[in-house]
């Protein structure tokens, strides 16, 4: 697909700079990767202990992007990066925006996952199930094309968007219809049905990450294809 | 600075096909100085009132090729050509070309400005009086002009009499810039033209080639790849004696075809 360029700069400097923002990259999306898992994992379990590590550690995840930023702007106002090292970068900084959105979601789970662990459990909780690892799933793939260049895997997850988002609009009517029914419940499931939608949305960003990839690797342009000539 | 051009930077940038409204012509065109061939049959073609930058390490040929534009390289001797350039095109070659016309219709600027040990005034009406040309009012006219142009009017308005190696670097260079365009060549061009100024007068020649492009078609040598990038719409970058890639110059800097020019313009080269 795309020549990677093979040798290092000449400049050595430049390339541990740009190593030192793609660690920063992946040391980033680990730690979402780990708040996500906590705040699922404190809704599934009713605990919330994990999602109060959730919370407290999106902290951590806000500094780490804001770190993405500066290296990102270093490394251009040094060596003023062009080709494939400019895309690189630009894609880092859009990326590192993208993961900190995931990381407000897992806090977003964790916090209505609290309100949920107050009240007796619903049974449609397990109806979360599928959405919630296919968006598991989407993130770890957009992170695991970032960590291995790869816009195949990258490409592919675009497709999966568009069902996470039908299971999202499926799932919101049962649980509108179920409040009908329910209405001594209701509180609970408009949590269930906001969390539905955070899952939606860490779908979005996971393919933003993924159309970041391909342009980083290939050049390509694959957002919007309606739009382009 | 008061150029339009300067006001709408943003016209750099427009997609320009190569091979759009060609001007000059490379066919096939090898050169040899005595036996060492230094290009090997470049196909090119320039088009007319763009900047189209040549870039390449050291020895890749990039002087070799832009002083055969003018034939300037003839002068060595041992050298021969294969091939053919043609401008507009006529050959360069076809023995109705005078040597002297073509030369006129091509300016050159080089790295080291040369201004000749005479007054800013004369060095511009220099290939004037050359020509023939001495009516008092032209080569006033001229003279104004040229430095208008050249954005060096305001500087030296006062003192055009004065000699022009009192000048600053950024200002000889500027002056010699104003002595290729007197004679209102069709092409300029510029072979490193900024690397012994400092970042403002690098600035304000960068200016003035953006400027000029509205009039001449322009060739620029540089090492430079910001600069490349700023001024030029087309770059070619060539690889020992080879033409590698020629394209949009902003295709070049974000997307290159050619991995050679990827590693190139990256800094992983050697
Ligand atoms: N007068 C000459 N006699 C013999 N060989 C020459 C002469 N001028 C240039 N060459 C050779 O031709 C090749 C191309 O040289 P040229 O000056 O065109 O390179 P260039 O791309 O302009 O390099 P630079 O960036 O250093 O100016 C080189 O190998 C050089 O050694
Ligand atoms: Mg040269």
């Amino acid at each position: 697909m795309h020549k990677e360029p093979s040798k290092v700069h000449t400049i050595s400097i430049f390339t541990t700079a740009l190593d030192q923002l793609r660690s920063s990259v992946l040391k980033m999306s680990s730690l979402a990767q780990l708040n996500l898992k906590n705040s699922i994992k404190g809704l599934l379990e009713r605990d919330d202990d994990w999602c109060n590590n959730s919370i407290a550690d999106d902290e951590e995840i806000d500094l780490l992007e804001m770190q993405i930023d500066h290296e990102g702007i270093e490394v251009m106002s040094r060596f003023q990066p062009v080709a494939s090292d400019l895309r690189e970068v630009i894609s880092s900084i859009k990326i590192g925006a993208n993961i900190e959105r995931v990381a407000d979601q897992a806090v977003n789970i964790a916090r209505r996952a609290r309100k949920l662990n107050e009240h007796p459990q619903l049974p449609e909780l397990h109806l979360l199930d599928r959405p919630i690892r296919l968006a598991l799933t989407m993130f770890d793939d957009a992170v695991r094309s970032f960590a291995e260049r790869n816009a195949t895997l990258a490409v592919e997850l675009k497709s999966r968007d568009k069902e996470l988002d039908q299971l999202n609009r499926e799932l919101t009517d049962v649980l509108i219809n179920r409040m009908q029914d329910d209405s001594a419940n209701l509180p609970s499931y408009l949590n269930l049905i906001f969390i539905s939608r955070c899952l939606e949305r860490i779908g979005d960003h996971a393919c933003n990450i993924a159309e970041d990839i391909v342009f980083a690797v290939s050049a390509q342009d694959i957002r919007h294809p309606s739009k382009q000539q | 600075m008061t150029t339009e051009a300067s006001q709408h930077p943003l016209e750099l940038t427009n997609d320009f096909a190569p091979g759009e409204s060609n001007f000059i012509k490379v066919d096939n065109f090898k050169f040899f100085y005595g036996k060492k061939e230094a290009l090997h049959g470049i196909n090119l073609e320039i088009p007319s009132r763009k900047v189209t930058a040549f870039i390449g390490p050291s020895g890749c040929g990039k002087s070799t090729l832009l002083r055969n534009f003018n034939r300037m390289n003839e002068l060595i001797p041992g050298v021969h050509h294969e091939g053919d350039i043609t401008i507009h095109g006529t050959s360069i070659y076809d023995p109705s070309v005078e040597i002297i016309a073509l030369r006129r219709r091509i300016g050159m600027v080089f790295q080291k400005s040369n201004p000749f040990p005479m007054s800013i005034f004369e060095n511009i009406v220099y290939p004037l009086r050359i020509a023939g040309q001495n009516t008092r009012s032209v080569l006033e006219e001229t003279v104004e002009r040229c430095l208008r142009s050249a954005a060096l009017w305001d500087e030296v308005k006062d003192r055009l009499h004065d000699s022009a190696l009192g000048l600053s670097g950024g200002q000889m260079q500027r002056l010699c810039i104003a002595r290729a365009v007197a004679s209102r060549p069709e092409i300029l061009l510029m072979d490193e033209p900024c690397s012994a100024l400092d970042p403002i007068a690098t600035a304000k020649v960068e200016e003035l080639i953006i400027e000029l492009k509205k009039d001449f078609t322009i060739v620029i040598v540089t090492h430079n790849m910001q600069q490349a990038s700023r001024v030029s719409e087309l770059t070619a970058f060539f690889y020992l004696g080879n033409l590698v890639e020629f394209d949009n110059t902003r295709k070049i800097f974000t997307n290159p075809s050619m991995k050679q020019t990827e590693e190139y313009i990256t800094g992983r080269f050697g």
